[in-house]
């Protein structure tokens, strides 16, 4: 088609997806939504292709395609214009019910032209935990409602007695409503939008182009794809919830300009809520593909066809029903995510066009905390601790991974301020800053993770409860690459003191000197109340290339900056300093002697 | 000039590439002067400037300067320090426990703010801006406060003293100091403050709770630092500046433009090198502001288009626009700041094939002035858009800057047949056309964007459109977006300065603190008083008493349990009664549900007071612009030829008449399609659009 015209609706239909989020944000004006960028719009054809995913959280990009063609499915003969579906069904396309899809058919003279999908996680869904992660649930049935499909809006019309139905069966609701309304906004803003684009460009000139776009992605992927080297790349991912290991195993094969990704092996579906649904998996797989593979292809369902996934029913990656899932966007979806991200990795590495496009695994490991409880004005609080947005970047073949520098599958998130956290909940931190040698080394170390600390601080009910669905303190998940070490565990520690008078006086700068008996924690309920103290730290990403071969300035340079400790320096990286210089001969003596030690012990084994 | 009459205003801003003058004096014309600038030491370019609009009236500088009994001046200079990273050797005390928190940027945060969202999406290649300061140079100082301000650890003294030695032995020369909870609370900033100077008293200092007092730490500190990396070369830079006129005979104030759009004398703004950021552009808003008023326009888009950037900000009900979240290069700062949008579509935007889809884009990558656009003939090789406007016709070879440079219109055609209408398999015309649609396109874009965004529609605006770009695609763009009518002022070219001439000396004042809706009527007083009583001070010391002050009473409110918080002009009279108090809730739920869309609101939650805010006006005796008389319609006289442009509701060449701007009278009109040749830029007039002179030398287009 006419290449300009093309270019004018492309550009304007990006735009169309900005507005919405705009729209979104705007409307919500929640922590979740605004700092942590927990959303995602998108649009698709009239039969449910997904046309234009938008940069949110990209777990969703292909589960609410998912879910736009399971309404067209289930809705068929009635769908009419005005109408709004929501969906949150994890075994239907959601990844978990706590994040709602609303769907929304867009027609023009009468006719469906396209959809438009988004999400938010709302405040509350009524699982058994406050927040929507429900570490406690033993099936999706305790994991609050959940709708494989409903109409909540019918020819323009709210219907007010579902509405009330599920404000009925949620904790705040006012703010689930107000959540519900911003993507109901979201939708309109959408919709009028494309619908003043099929105005000017008429509709035959609109559908060419969607066509045009979907088919340029499918092309421009395939073709990427056949420049690499036939072959097949592994990755294996472990995480433990209350002391049972769990597996995640993937072979990813590239034959001709097609993908496959298989997860046969993987553990069994779990009776924790970490489980994914075959939804989600894809959604995990596809959130690392985007940005890494087709940084410059547009991400729509032309990028979809070339890839197949295997993924064995019953598996951890692909449960069935009543499996619990609540947790699964930071329980298996990131181990998927992180092998998908180390084998589209090792591929990229394998031509010298694409080596700089590899990286190491980023923020492997979330650390859902939510907390509730009274806030300092007697009001109710639920929330989730934004630092888990802020992750650990991984090293790159030609830079270090970005400290506390984000996740791949939100490309744009970011954390609240202390100051923001303060103000809204009781509490008061100890300290939030760099986590010392929780980058993976390497020639490119990993970024670091961080570490927090909280304490309850003029509390009316001494204190608040925090939901904590830490899985994976046993196992480091942000794997390295090329020899790169992987990146530090999660550790979540409940300080706990019998003391219980209000006002904590501790300014500990770190865990060992905050009084109180230790306690390792990871899932479940627990409090932080009188002279608690909740203690976080979050893992650092995978390295690239062997430690020893680190430029020992760099490594000089992160010593000072107490980025890594001396202690690592030398253990890890091999270099010795003296003061603040590199020890020239003690170095290279280190780093052969830590090399022989290698060989030695390969030989042995 | 014996007589030492001193009668004239003089405006100078000192922009990246070039360096403006405005002088104004009742009665006489407006003169315009324009010299390059040269930074670093931007001195001689604002001489420049001066001598430039000085020779046109036949006076030498020290003659016009003895004439000039108000200076204003605007200035990139700290915008430039930090660009080009030529500040301080920073050093940062903080709390303890938090020396991570400028580096790490609120995660993500500072990794993708300011990038595109095509940049965005290619996370691999992403990352934060090298620091102002390093790690190394960061030291936690134990002492905090609560979320309520109270201080519940000392501020230790003997730690303090020992990490601002440390520092100043690390060679640190300025020292920013940004603890937590500090904008409720000063005393422990303003005691680390006292330790610094009884150590080094020549060490610059900054501290947080007096340059950004808003909560936000992570934002809070950035604004510090900025502050402390700039401020000894702010100083000096206006110390200089003062000197160098003074030595030029003049002998009365000098102002200096802020970000928010407000002057201040430069002894004020000298420590306040965070002020500047932005001044140019803001000062262009002012400007636009001072058009709209004079023109009765109190909707304004206003737009600006140069070498490599197309700017945009919008003026509603006479109402200035500030922006929430700042940034310099890469840095977050948090200061009142006119909200000025951009994106990279300027004449020297190369235009290039997109790999993989062969869709052609351009910019945001400019070939700058050097090499330039092709027809330059400087030695560029890549097509621009100043490439494509010669191609369609809208430029002419022989007199473009007004006959000082001629153009290479062969080699532009050349290079984008084979660079881009080849590839695209159209002829040049067409590519060209295409080009043109998709850079106006773009535009389009991006101004409904931030319309909508705000709940507006431009088809309720007038727009105004600045820069040397401007006037080619204003025509297109505007009738696209439909809106009201076109103003391309007289003053186009050098609308920052005239922004500066047109601005008011204003002080910013504001207190933090969160108060329920409604809150007990005996709660402001003791917000209210202290800040008028500052601001009255100040005023009175520069001279402004009585009708020359406005005091104008802001709030920041929002709903509870929602991030979004809006300023709320309080209109009721202080002191305040429980009325007043109803009205301001009122308006805040009226410009929340404008800003934020309908259905937004969130009453159910209840409101919060969060900030309240003076913005105290010494008013300035503004330029009285005289209108002249009008001399009919007929524009015949200034016709000097016809050539073939491209038109775009015809997407077809059509020869047009071509009208030198210099021959034009007030009253004039001109019948679209026309070119019009200014001695700095072009006018394009499209199909069935009328085109007059107005009174006052504007060009003003109406659409259909």
């Amino acid at each position: 088609m006419d290449p300009i015209t093309f270019s004018i609706i492309r550009h304007r239909l990006y735009r169309v997806v900005e507005e919405a989020v705009i729209t979104l944000k705007h409307v919500s004006g929640s922590a979740i939504t605004n700092e942590g960028h927990d959303l995602m719009v998108s649009l698709y054809e009239a039969d449910g292709t997904l046309l234009l995913g938008g940069v949110g959280f990209l777990h969703h990009l292909t589960s609410a395609a998912e879910a736009c063609k399971s309404i067209i499915r289930r809705f068929e003969g009635d769908v009419h214009e005005g109408d709004l579906f929501l969906l949150n069904d994890p075994f239907t396309a959601a990844l978990h019910t706590s994040d709602i899809y609303l769907v929304s058919p867009i027609h023009y003279k009468g006719e469906l032209i396209a959809w438009s999908a988004c999400f938010v996680h709302v405040y509350d869904i009524g699982a058994m935990n406050p927040g929507g992660f429900a570490p406690e649930a033993q099936d999706v049935f305790s994991e609050g409602f959940s709708s494989p499909g409903l109409k909540l809006v019918d020819r323009g019309n709210l219907r007010q007695d579902v509405w009330d139905t599920l404000l009925n069966m949620v904790r705040g609701p006012e703010m689930v409503a107000l959540d519900l309304r911003s993507m109901i906004a979201c939708n309109n803003v959408a919709k009028d939008r494309m619908i003043s684009l099929v105005e000017k460009y008429g509709l035959p000139t609109f559908q060419e182009t969607c066509k045009t776009l979907v088919a340029q992605s499918e092309v421009q992927l395939r073709e990427r794809l056949r420049e690499f080297p036939d072959g097949s790349w592994e990755s294996r991912q472990y995480f433990d919830v209350k002391g049972e290991v769990y597996k995640v195993l993937l072979k990813m094969t590239k034959k001709d300009d097609e993908l496959i990704f298989d997860f046969t092996g993987s553990s069994p579906q779990s009776k924790y809520s970490v489980n994914c649904t075959k939804w989600a998996s894809l959604g995990g797989l596809f959130a690392p593909l985007f940005p890494l593979l087709c940084y410059d292809i547009t991400w729509n369902e032309g990028v979809i066809r070339p890839i197949t996934v295997i993924a064995p029913e019953g598996s951890i990656v692909n449960c069935t029903k009543p499996s619990p899932v609540s947790v699964a966007t930071v329980g298996a979806i990131q181990s998927v995510n992180n092998a998908a991200c180390t084998t589209i990795g090792k591929m990229l590495a394998s031509h010298e066009k694409y080596d700089d496009q590899t990286s190491a695994v980023w923020h492997a490991n979330h650390f859902a905390v939510f907390m509730f409880g009274k806030n300092q004005k007697g009001g109710d609080a639920i929330g989730i601790l934004t630092e888990t947005f802020a992750g650990s970047g991984g090293a790159r073949t030609f830079a270090d991974g970005v400290d506390i520098g984000g996740e791949i599958p939100n490309p744009i998130s970011r954390m609240a301020n202390v100051e923001t956290v303060e103000a809204m909940f009781p509490v008061r931190y100890l300290f939030r800053r760099r986590l010392q040698d929780s980058g993976g080394g390497g020639e490119f170390r990993g970024g670091t993770g961080g570490e927090l600390a909280l304490v309850p601080h003029d509390a009316p009910d001494g204190g608040l409860h925090y939901v904590l669905s830490g899985k994976g303190s046993q196992f480091p998940q942000s794997e390295g690459l090329a020899g790169g070490n992987p990146g530090a565990i999660n550790d979540y520690v409940w300080v706990h003191s019998p003391e219980s008078d209000h006002g904590h006086n501790c300014f500990s700068q770190s865990l060992s000197s905050i009084p109180g008996e230790k306690e390792a924690i990871s899932w479940g309920v627990f409090p932080l109340m009188g002279k608690d103290a909740l203690y976080v730290r979050w893992n650092g990403g995978g390295g690239v290339g062997d430690p020893l071969d680190r430029e020992p300035a760099s490594v000089v340079i992160d010593v000072i900056n107490e980025v890594i400790s001396p202690e690592a320096a030398r253990e890890i990286f091999g270099v010795e300093i003296q003061g603040e210089k590199i020890d020239a001969a003690k170095t290279e003596k280190l780093r052969k002697s830590i090399r022989e030690e290698r060989l030695l012990s390969k030989g042995g084994k | 000039m014996s007589d030492g009459a001193k009668t004239y205003l003089v405006a100078t801003d000192v922009g990246g590439t070039c360096t403006d003058t405005v002088v104004f004096a009742v009665g006489e014309p407006v003169i315009l002067g324009k010299a390059l600038s040269t930074p670093p030491d931007f001195a001689h370019g604002v001489l420049d400037s001066i001598k430039s609009a000085a020779d046109q009236m036949n006076l030498t500088v020290e003659e016009l300067l003895a004439r000039t009994s108000l200076f204003v001046h605007g200035s990139t200079v700290v915008d430039n320090a930090i660009l080009t990273r030529d500040g301080a050797n920073v050093g940062l005390l903080t709390t303890e426990g938090f020396e991570d928190t400028l580096l790490v940027t609120r995660g993500g945060y500072g990794r993708w703010a300011g990038l595109t969202e095509e940049r965005m999406k290619n996370m691999v290649k992403t990352d934060r801006a090298a620091p102002l300061v390093e790690r190394n140079l960061i030291a936690g100082i134990p002492e905090r406060s609560d979320y309520k301000g109270a201080i519940i650890r000392e501020l230790d003294e003997e730690a303090t003293r020992a990490a601002i030695k440390r520092l100043i032995g690390e060679g640190v020369d300025a020292i920013a100091i940004s603890f937590l909870w500090s904008f409720y609370n000063q005393k422990n900033e303003l005691r680390a403050q006292e330790l610094v100077k009884e150590i080094d008293p020549s060490i610059y200092t900054s501290i947080s709770s007096h340059i950004a007092p808003t909560p936000g730490e992570y934002e809070r500190t950035s604004t510090t630092v900025i502050n402390a990396y700039a401020g000894d070369i702010a100083r000096n830079y206006i110390e200089n500046l003062a000197d160098l006129l003074q030595k030029n005979r003049y002998a009365g104030p000098v102002m200096i433009m802020q970000g928010y759009g407000g002057l201040l004398l430069a002894s004020e703004a000298a420590d306040r090198a965070i002020g500047m950021l932005e001044c140019g552009p803001a000062a262009g808003v002012i400007g636009s502001k001072a058009l709209g008023e004079l023109l009765n326009q109190k909707d304004v888009i206003a737009t600006d288009m140069g070498g490599t950037t197309f700017k945009v900000s919008v003026i509603q009900g006479g109402q200035i626009e500030y922006a929430r979240e700042p940034m310099i290069d890469r840095f977050h700062y948090t200061q009142p700041k006119i909200e000025v949008v951009s994106i990279g579509a300027g004449g020297g935007s190369i235009v290039w094939i997109e790999e993989g889809t062969n869709i052609p884009r351009v910019g945001p990558r400019s070939a700058g002035s050097r090499p330039g656009p092709v027809c330059y003939g400087l030695g560029g090789d890549e097509p621009t858009l100043t490439d494509v406007f010669m191609l369609i016709g809208y430029m002419d070879p022989n007199i473009f800057l007004g006959g000082s440079m001629s153009l290479d219109k062969e080699a532009a055609r050349k290079v984008f047949d084979t660079k881009i209408a080849k590839p695209l398999g159209l002829s040049v015309e067409e590519a060209a056309y295409g080009i043109f649609r998709i850079a106006t396109a773009q535009i389009t874009d991006l101004i409904r964007e931030i319309t909508v965004e705000r709940g507006l529609d431009p088809r309720d605006f007038v727009m105004h459109a600045f820069g040397g770009s401007c006037g080619m695609v204003s025509s297109t763009f505007g009738a696209e977006l439909g809106v009201k009518k076109i103003v391309i002022p007289y003053t186009a070219s050098v609308n920052c300065a005239f922004g500066l001439i047109s601005a008011d000396i204003v002080h910013e004042y504001s207190v933090v603190k969160t108060l329920p809706m409604p809150a007990s009527l005996s709660e402001f007083p003791p917000l209210f008083e202290p800040m008028k009583e500052k601001a009255l001070k100040a005023l009175a010391d520069e001279g402004f008493t009585g009708d020359k002050v406005i005091l104008d009473w802001s709030v920041d409110l929002r709903y509870s349990r929602q991030v979004h918080e809006v300023t709320t002009p309080l209109k009721a009279n202080l002191p305040l009664t429980d009325e007043g108090l109803e009205r301001l809730s009122n308006d805040f739920e009226t410009l929340y549900e404008r800003k934020y869309g309908k259905g937004s609101a969130f009453r159910e939650a209840g409101i919060e007071m969060t900030q309240f805010r003076l913005t105290a006006r010494g008013l300035m005796s503004h330029p009285d612009m005289s209108p002249s008389p009008t001399s009919g319609e007929d524009s015949s006289k200034a016709v000097v030829g016809r050539r073939e442009i491209f038109v775009e509701a015809r997407s077809a060449m059509v020869e047009s008449d071509i009208y030198d701007f210099t021959l034009l009278k007030t009253g004039n009109l001109i019948l679209g399609p026309a070119v019009i040749h200014t001695p700095i830029t072009t006018i394009v007039v499209q199909d069935k659009q009328r085109a007059v002179m107005d009174e006052y030398r504007n060009i003003v287009i109406e659409l259909g």
